[in-house]
């Protein structure tokens, strides 16, 4: 079976497109994790069914090696699942989307080790698993219990594959650069390394020593003006996009390390004030 | 005998949880069958990650009928009162008796509930169990409002093989399971807990948490060849929660990474993959550990021992990483990382406290009776290593690795040494810390921390304590039991008070000086009365007596050595014919000398004393009671209450003997000083009227 990075990426949007998610696309701005694309945080809300999977680009600069590190990643991808109301044979079907890719339970470990999970920024939280496949850390699973302080009614489980770990399991690979990206021979053949590389290198320089701290000060100032103006102007989704600039601005000056402790929970508080208006305003409009 | 099998199965419970589960649903059955008046013969409960389930055996066919006498209203209540009272108990006006009562006739009924057959009940009380379980953490799933720690997938429910009806959370019960999610995932029947039993073990899941423990223990030495796995209780019974049928299996830790300290090695490997340190016959850490799977693999656990081999080398080559990063520059370099710390919001930063400990270090090094010593470079060092590389990632290491860091760089061994030991005693009863200064700076960070929390108002209140303050508590005892250190901690307490900038640190809440410290030593007295009970058995009024007499500034060695001496006395004969007496003589004493408004401290005139008893009570107490005073102030309790205990039968000669009432005033005022000074012989070693006798 064919376990490069980007035939794991077609299977599983098979996989789930066979179970009757609808397919998304990332969002097309920079994100922490799968969990910030409004497809999840905002539809995960409000009584109405949801069902989708995505891949998501997830971009953590305090993460960044420079590209040196075999397993740390400044953007490592995520593939997001996210099923609501909970599928009561749902961890059958996510264990049936690992075999699928290659994942055999008869040759591997796999096993549900208690994790929950809770994003302070998104005043979000739920309680599950990391899932273990050979006691390597493959995929996130969570039953969302509330997000933006409101409960979620009814509940949605989230799974969230760590792409990069999955593939290093399925393909033996140790160092991440190495994993076998299109399955080509030869000259066509493309590595994470040949993709992904100058990537790492170039933004952990980026985020570790060009940052400019006044400037992305000022932009996290701006980002939370507009997405409170937004607000008001009952533009939810706009309002959600900016409150997501404001969460990496606020990731990018942590990693620069130009926030103390005392300030730090102080702009965590005031991106999940954002991310609590505009989960309010989505509220509001839920039950139509 | 009957039996009735109940299994809760559900997704994978957290496994640091499930043996209080066990436990709990034993205890809800135990309550409910004695609610219930229904007998049984015998309670067990099992758990393993997915199921947690419930055997009663010897439970009656029905349970028996009840007999109620019931009063209705007065026998001139308006009909409708009337009726409803007979509807609500299906009797008739026939059936009920009326009675004279001194409010006047009312109507009375026997009414008599039928047994009803166990099925009916076991239904009740299996729903109420789910009702009121109580998970650390519970949750809800898909559109269900019901709660449980992880979704509800099953219920297996039946009694002498029969289904007992029972929905919840949109589940119903059946007589189905399930085995093993990959070895043998298809459900199956069952009958009986023996049949239970058996089927599970056929589909791949031990049910026992203790058989499986032992297992994992067994194959895991098995494994480890001529090598031996680290002794870790937590660990296996860790170990035993995450997998229902264990196999354990080998790996292999790269050479290039044993240079590595061994903490640095097996930590990674303990905690965050739950693997098995190995060691050879010397006790050195080998390039070894051992592994539970979850499952026989087809390939025999080839590929599973690859994967977990190569996350460890991922995990450990990021160790080495940080070891190697760490020490490019000094230690100290890491505190300028403390500054932007907290230690807490309102209390500072860690760097704040490193300056505080300081000057507590070289009060305490100065005041405690030993050799005053030099403590400043291991309490500036002393957390620096929490701003490391490596404790960022494994913050287990703390400690030790600045131990690690000093003795690399050039600090001496007792420097390191103290660093790494200003974090015991780890756990109650742990190990105390080997080198003075360790102990110094120890108790130093616990008085500080203890103090800070107290003085702005934060202290633990019921289950809850997020700063761990009772361990601290706990452990500034422990630390300060060395007899040949005497210092008293209620000093210490005002030393740790006035070293916090209070208004600097302007926090909301901030108790005055006196108070905070009244607080805190009440509460660090509390702890002590717990620690004694715990550890020695000794009763709380053995405690409280010993404090009624402590002078001020006690050392917690002083206390215990007292409490065990008059845990003792009190546990023989003559402790308890000696508290007889004190009670009687200050009983007397007390009426005496309300009474004439005086108190019979006096001198004794021995020219007074007449019967022969009082003179040999006198003469002895005046012998015993210096020397009692003597040994007391040496610290020899054990000598000093045996010393007390032969005042015993002249005692309670006196008592038999002497009346201390004489008509003559001269004699009678004689005796009570005689009593007085009785009593203050004894309260050289307890308040006796503390005790209860």
């Amino acid at each position: 079976m064919k376990t490069d990075f980007q035939t794991v990426i077609l299977k599983l949007q098979e996989f789930w497109a066979q179970q009757g998610c609808v397919i998304l696309q990332p969002y097309d701005a920079e994100v922490g994790a799968g969990t910030f694309h409004p497809a999840t945080t905002l539809r995960a809300l409000g009584p109405k069914p949801w069902k989708a999977a995505y891949v998501q680009p997830s971009r953590r600069p305090a993460d960044g090696r420079y590209g040196e590190n075999p397993n740390r990643l400044y953007r490592h991808h995520q593939y997001q699942v996210i099923l609501k109301p909970s599928p009561p044979d749902v961890q059958d079907i996510y264990l049936e989307s690992l075999k699928y890719i290659g994942l055999d339970p008869s040759l591997h470990d796999l096993r549900f080790v208690e994790d929950d999970w809770e994003s302070p920024t998104l005043g979000a939280s739920g309680l599950g698993w990391e899932v273990w496949g050979d006691g390597q850390e493959v995929t996130q699973f969570t039953y969302f219990q509330q997000v933006g302080g409101f409960p979620c009614e009814p509940v949605c489980a989230e799974l969230t594959y760590g792409l990069e770990r999955l593939v290093q399991v399925l393909q033996g690979i140790e160092n991440v650069y190495d994993l076998d990206w299109n399955g080509a021979e030869g000259d066509a053949r493309m590595t994470y390394g040949d993709v992904a590389h100058q990537m790492e290198k170039e933004f952990s320089a980026y985020s570790f020593e060009e940052v400019d701290a006044s400037m992305i000060f000022r932009h996290f100032e701006d980002a939370e003006a507009m997405s409170r103006h937004l607000a008001l102007k009952k533009l939810v989704l706009p309002a959600y996009e900016h409150c997501l600039k404001a969460s990496h601005l606020f990731n990018l000056l942590d990693a620069r390390g130009v926030i103390s402790v005392t300030e730090r929970a102080n702009y965590i508080g005031r991106v999940r004030a954002l991310a609590r208006q505009c989960c309010e305003l989505w509220m509001e409009n839920a039950h139509d | 005998m009957t039996e009735w099998l109940f299994e809760i199965f559900s997704e994978e419970i957290p496994s640091r949880m499930q043996q209080d589960a066990a436990g709990q649903l034993k205890t809800l059955a135990e309550k409910a069958f004695q609610e219930e008046g229904l007998v049984y013969e015998r309670i067990r409960t099992f758990v393993t990650p997915r199921r947690l389930t419930l055997v009663v055996d010897g439970l009656p066919l029905q349970t028996i009928e009840k007999i109620e006498e019931k009063k209705g209203p007065r026998t001139d209540a308006p009909p409708a009162a009337l009726e409803g009272f007979l509807k609500t108990n299906g009797v008739k006006r026939e059936d009920c008796e009326v009675r004279e009562t001194p409010k006047g006739s009312f109507l009375f009924v026997i009414v008599k509930q039928p047994g009803k057959p166990i099925q009916e009940i076991l239904s009740t009380l299996s729903q109420s169990f789910l009702e009121q379980f109580r998970w650390a953490k519970s949750m809800r799933w898909g559109s269900e409002t019901k709660t449980w720690v992880r979704p509800i997938r099953g219920l297996l429910n039946v009694f002498e093989g029969h289904i007992i009806p029972l929905t919840y959370a949109g589940v119903t019960a059946s007589n189905e399971t399930r085995g093993h999610r990959f070895l043998a995932p298809k459900p199956f029947t069952v009958q009986n807990f023996k049949d239970y039993e058996q089927k599970l073990r056929d589909h791949f899941v031990i049910l026992d948490w203790q058989e499986r423990r032992n297992l994992i223990e067994k194959d895991i030495e098995k494994v480890a060849g001529d090598l031996t796995p680290f002794k870790d209780e937590g660990l296996l019974d860790e170990v035993a929660g995450l997998v229902e049928w264990p196999i354990a299996l080998r790996g292999q830790v790269d050479a290039h990474f044993m240079d590595l300290p061994n903490e640095v090695i097996t930590t990674p490997m303990r905690v965050h993959q739950r693997y098995f340190p190995l060691v050879d016959s010397k006790g050195k850490l080998a390039p070894y550990f051992g592994f539970c799977a979850n499952t026989t693999a087809t390939d025999g656990g080839k590929t599973i021992v690859i994967g977990n081999e190569r996350v460890l080398r991922a995990r450990l080559a990021d160790a080495k990483f940080f070891w190697e990063q760490d020490q490019l520059k000094p230690l100290e370099h890491f505190n300028i990382a403390l500054k932007t710390r907290l230690f807490h919001q309102h209390l500072g930063s860690i760097a704040d406290k490193v300056e505080r400990l300081g000057k507590l270090t070289s009060l305490i090094a100065s005041k405690a009776s030993i050799d005053p010593i030099n403590v400043s470079r291991e309490t500036f060092l002393s957390k620096a290593d929490l701003g490391s590389h490596m404790v960022g990632e494994f913050p287990e290491l703390q400690g030790i690795m600045g131990r690690y860091y000093a003795l690399n760089q050039g600090e001496t061994p007792e420097v390191a040494q103290a660093i790494e030991e200003h974090y015991w005693p780890k756990v109650s009863g742990g190990p105390i810390p080997q080198t003075v200064s360790g102990v110094i700076l120890a108790m130093a960070d616990r008085l500080d921390t203890l103090m800070g929390f107290f003085a702005i108002g934060i202290s633990p209140t019921g289950s809850k304590d997020p700063f761990a303050l009772r361990r601290a508590g706990l452990a500034l005892i422990a630390l300060s039991l060395n007899p040949h250190f005497k210092l008293s901690i209620l000093e210490a307490l005002g030393w740790a008070y006035d070293t916090y900038p209070w208004s600097e640190l302007a926090p909301p809440v901030l108790k005055k000086r006196e108070e905070a410290i009244n607080d805190l030593w009440q509460f660090i007295l509390e702890r002590f009365k717990f620690m004694l009970k715990d550890g020695q058995g000794s009763p709380y009024d053995h405690v409280d007596a010993v404090l009624g007499v402590a002078h001020d500034h006690p050392t917690f060695a002083d206390l215990t050595s007292r409490v065990k001496a008059l845990d003792q006395l009190m546990g023989g004969q003559d402790g308890k014919n000696l508290l007889a007496a004190y009670k009687r003589a200050s009983n007397i004493l007390k009426i005496e000398e309300e009474k004439d408004k005086v108190r019979y401290e006096g001198t004794i005139s021995e020219g007074v004393l007449q019967e022969v008893e009082e003179k040999t009570l006198f003469a002895n107490l005046s012998v015993k009671s210096p020397e009692i005073q003597a040994l007391v102030q040496k610290g020899d309790f054990v000598k000093a209450v045996q010393d007390l205990a032969t005042l015993r039968p002249f005692v309670d000669q006196f008592f038999e003997k002497v009346i201390v009432n004489a008509d003559e005033e001269k004699v009678r005022a004689n005796r009570l000083h005689l009593l007085a000074y009785l009593r203050k012989t004894l309260h050289q070693i307890a308040d006796f009227s503390k005790l209860e006798g």
